[in-house]
């Protein structure tokens, strides 16, 4: 086990090298945030679409609705600048080998890959995300107090870690099924569902998004605990699910990399 | 009978962006651009006949790539013409990469999940080749590449020399008449680099193929092409034969000794200039003329353990033409312009 | 010996394409695995819209569209958005920036048919995956059923076949702007982003505002997905949105396949003069 000063140390440094090798692609910055725009506005739009003909959906206003997808968007932006650069090109380091590689250094693997590689102007994706959820919270008139939006970072975090674990679950099959190359799609496809809030969706499919892939939960929670719909029990019980979900994952990865090591890579 | 290749005044000229760098620099390109001429191939002339083998020989950057590109219709000339196979490169459509085949070291062509026998049937689809005529040509390439059972694996799970290897044979399904070699040998090993390059000396007797490659290693010169082009900065410098410039551009020959006693380097210095000296062996390079009677000298004189008269390599040679560490074109060609060998015959 | 004459050059070419095809389904076979994962990502969205316009519709139809219609028209979605993927955009960007267009312009083919025949090989099998999982799923869903009318069918395929195409000619000739800017596929990507709602993938045209659902009539977007689903489930009744369809297709395939031979030849006489 690191340190948590190593750890400290080491996570600055990828940090600082990320930047690095970041400010390279400055052009890209500006068409990734153009993309990001132009997507958040037609998701808006597509709500605006949906509420053209309804008043709620499964009990939520148009204004709740797009802090849900604010929180979407920022966690979408969480998995573009951590995720996906980090533990999602597992299955291509397993494949290359490089992940031999990493396995020598005297850092613990699952740490080191999944925050080697950062794409810090993702950043702004996360930034523009909570800007709309904000700015969403706003017109719903509502008032919040400073022990609800304390509960509110704390859902955020755990969907961080909800969603990690996820990712890790879906990379580790990386290490039976070599030759897939797109399980991040897998995530990608999974994740649409937590545009909306559960209530949304009508029975059979609320059952698939909430019990056998607890995808939606990691938008509805957060987003419940702005709009104040978020009974406090549910609180503590997303935190210790987040612990368990950071918990399960690394369980997970013990087994994953115990399985590539004894069968030779 | 037509030239198979025929370059006339081939030129290629780029518009180069300059900008300064920095900030400053980049805003300053956006509102004012700057632009550069670059002259990557440069009133290149030259014929080649059917079925003959010529290398183009060259530092990265000279223009070869750049010619080859022309002659196979991939970029037209900003000036000059090119002719292969009697067809216009650029022009000439189908019809002429019918007769075509362009191979590049370092790019892949084979499908890379699929084995390298699938490649072969779609090229045998894409260029039209009679079920006959497929047969008796894959059987042939087959033999001559040594390819056995390397067809059935998937290329990806092929060595580099083994996907070379049916990189060429797929390639060839068409007979084409002209066959353009990027860098062929360049990273394998060197039984492959032999094999190959037996393999097109051979496919050339045999079909009277007309072969351009471009290269690094002197070693595929010598064993295909006993002509040479050499181009630097896009300008022609010579088109002839490689003994000629070895001849004629260095004059000398190496005598490469090993001596059973140590002997101070001065001494040695008295026979020849002493290019190499790391006891006990040194090398000595003396005037092609006075090589022999050297060689004697050397041998009465001193202990000598071994000894061998050597042409210097062609690296050196090359080198030479291109000046000693210069990258001045005009310097270069003084050089050859010195030495006389500009346009030989070929 | 290459087979002269007009009914050679035919035969000729239907080699090339049998050819084709067998390696782009043999190449495919390979990435099963893979495809079945897009298989999944590509029927979720439907799904998700599907699940939403279900939960509005609880009270009643939503601009004449019942529970059923929605199922019926989404299921409808899936299926033509199986057969009208594109994708070449993206190969064309990475062969130019990678130099692998440069054996791809010296074969006696032009590179849009190898690119033709990698669509076929991928959506035949895909697009017949997805119409099976309809019918087994319209044995235990009564709501996805839709009245087996031989004609009414066999005029679906042909709308979705053209369908096909247009979307295939719109996104290669906008994935052949590669030759001049790296951004083609952020194009590529704006158009996909607009057709969300233009083509009717968020929902039914006629649930649009009104004006949006004016501008998209202007543009080819209705018939690369909105005018098949419709052919399919039956909402196109009358002959003249027969015609008013099927012209309209047309004409846009037209216009397209002019679009990609203006911008072949300019970028083929681009890449000739700057290279790769």
């Amino acid at each position: 086990m690191m340190s948590i000063r190593r750890t400290a140390t080491v996570l600055r440094a990828f940090w600082q090298l990320n930047w690095l090798e970041e400010l390279q692609y400055r052009g890209n910055f500006i068409a990734s945030l153009l993309g990001t725009v132009f997507w958040l506005l037609m998701a808006i739009l597509t709500a605006a679409l949906y509420f053209q003909h309804t008043s709620t959906l499964g009990g939520w206003a148009f204004w709740d609705v797009v802090v849900l997808l604010g929180i979407f968007n920022a966690l979408a932006g969480v998995v573009e600048t951590m995720l996906r650069p980090g533990i999602g090109h597992l299955p291509a380091d397993v494949r290359s080998g490089a992940l031999d590689l990493v396995l020598v250094r005297p850092v613990d693997a699952q740490f080191y890959v999944s925050f080697r590689r950062l794409d810090v102007w993702r950043l702004a994706d996360v930034v523009l995300g909570l800007a709309l959820a904000w700015y969403a919270f706003v017109q719903t008139g509502r008032a919040i107090s400073a022990w609800e939006l304390i509960i509110f970072v704390v859902t955020f975090a755990v969907a961080i870690a909800v969603i990690y674990a996820i990712w890790v679950a879906l990379m580790s099959l990386a290490f039976w099924f070599v030759a897939v190359e797109n399980l991040a799609a897998l995530f990608d496809a999974l994740f649409e569902a937590a545009r909306y809030p559960v209530s949304a969706y009508p029975g059979a499919l609320r059952f698939l998004f909430v019990y056998l892939i607890p995808i939606a939960w990691t938008t509805t929670i957060p987003a419940s605990a702005l709009t104040g719909r978020l009974r406090p029990a549910l609180a503590f019980w997303a935190l210790a699910v987040g612990i368990a979900a950071l918990g399960a994952s690394r369980l997970l990865w013990r087994v994953a990399l115990e399985r590539y090591t004894s069968a030779g890579g | 009978m037509p030239a198979a290749i025929l370059a006339t005044e081939l030129s290629k000229t780029y518009d180069v962006k300059v900008r300064d760098p920095g900030i400053n620099g980049a805003l300053a390109a956006l509102a004012r651009p700057h632009y550069r001429q670059v002259r990557a191939v440069d009133s290149v002339t030259f014929a080649i006949e059917r079925g003959d083998a010529v290398a183009f020989l060259g530092p990265n950057g000279a223009g070869k790539t750049t010619t080859l590109k022309m002659l196979t219709g991939l970029l037209f000339p900003s000036s000059g013409r090119a002719e292969v196979a009697g067809c216009d490169p650029w022009t000439g459509g189908n019809a002429f990469r019918q007769r075509i085949a362009f191979v590049l070291g370092n790019k892949q062509q084979l499908l890379w999940d699929l084995p390298p026998e699938e490649t072969f049937r779609l090229n045998r689809a894409i260029y039209g080749v009679s079920a006959a005529d497929y047969t008796a040509r894959r059987a042939e390439l087959v033999e001559l590449l040594v390819l056995g059972h390397l067809v059935d694996k998937p290329a990806r799970q092929l060595s580099l020399g083994e996907r070379m290897k049916c990189e060429l044979a797929a390639a060839l399904l068409h007979q084409p008449e002209v066959l353009f070699l990027d860098e062929p040998t360049l990273g394998l090993d060197l039984e492959a680099q032999q094999t190959i390059r037996t393999f097109l000396g051979e496919y050339r007797r045999r079909h009277d193929a007309t072969i351009l490659l471009t290269s690094h290693y002197m070693a595929d010169v010598t064993a295909l092409a006993s002509r040479v082009l050499i181009i630097n900065r896009g300008r022609l410098l010579y088109d002839g034969e490689l003994s000629e410039l070895v001849a004629r551009i260095a004059p000398i020959k190496r005598i490469e000794l090993v001596l059973s006693e140590p002997v101070a380097r001065a001494r040695l210095e008295d026979y020849g200039r002493v290019a190499h000296f790391a006891p006990p062996s040194a090398t000595i390079e003396v005037p092609r003329e006075l090589a022999t009677a050297a060689s004697a000298r050397l041998l009465a004189d001193l202990s000598v353990a071994d000894l061998s008269i050597q042409d210097p390599p062609i690296e050196e040679v090359i080198r030479i033409a291109f000046g000693e560490g210069a990258q001045d074109a005009e310097a270069e060609e003084e050089a050859l312009v010195r030495a006389d060998v500009r346009r030989a015959p070929p | 010996m290459i087979r002269a004459g007009a009914r050679g050059a035919v035969a000729v070419f239907r080699d090339q394409y049998a050819e084709l095809m067998r390696s782009a389904f043999l190449i495919d076979l390979q990435y099963r695995a893979s495809i079945a994962i897009w298989l999944i990502w590509g029927i979720t969205e439907p799904i998700i819209s599907l699940g939403i316009w279900w939960t509005i519709a609880a009270a009643g139809a939503v601009g004449g569209y019942s529970r059923e219609a929605f199922a019926q028209y989404f299921f409808g979605v899936a299926l033509v958005n199986q057969a009208t993927l594109s994708w070449d955009a993206w190969n064309i960007d990475r062969w130019i920036r990678e130099g692998e267009m440069n054996y791809r312009l010296t074969r006696p083919i032009a590179p849009i048919h190898e690119a033709i025949a990698d669509n076929i090989a991928y959506k035949g099998p895909t697009a017949t995956i997805i119409l099976t999982a309809w019918i087994v799923a319209s044995v235990f869903w009564p709501a996805v059923r839709i009245p087996f009318e031989p004609g009414r069918w066999a005029l679906a395929i042909v709308a979705i076949v053209l369908a096909a195409a247009i979307r295939f000619l719109n996104g290669y000739a906008t994935g052949l702007l590669a030759f001049w800017t790296t951004r083609a596929t952020a194009l590529v990507e704006l158009q996909f982003g607009i057709s969300l709602f233009l083509s009717g993938r968020i929902a039914p045209l006629s649930l649009l505002p009104p004006r949006v659902a004016h501008v998209a009539g202007y543009l080819w977007f209705p018939y690369v997905l909105s005018f098949p689903v419709q052919v399919l489930t039956g909402t196109v009744t009358t002959t003249a949105q027969y015609v008013r369809g099927f012209a309209g297709q047309l004409i846009w395939l037209a216009i397209w396949l002019m679009l990609y031979l203006l911008v072949w030849t300019r970028g083929r006489r681009h890449y000739g003069a700057v290279g790769g």
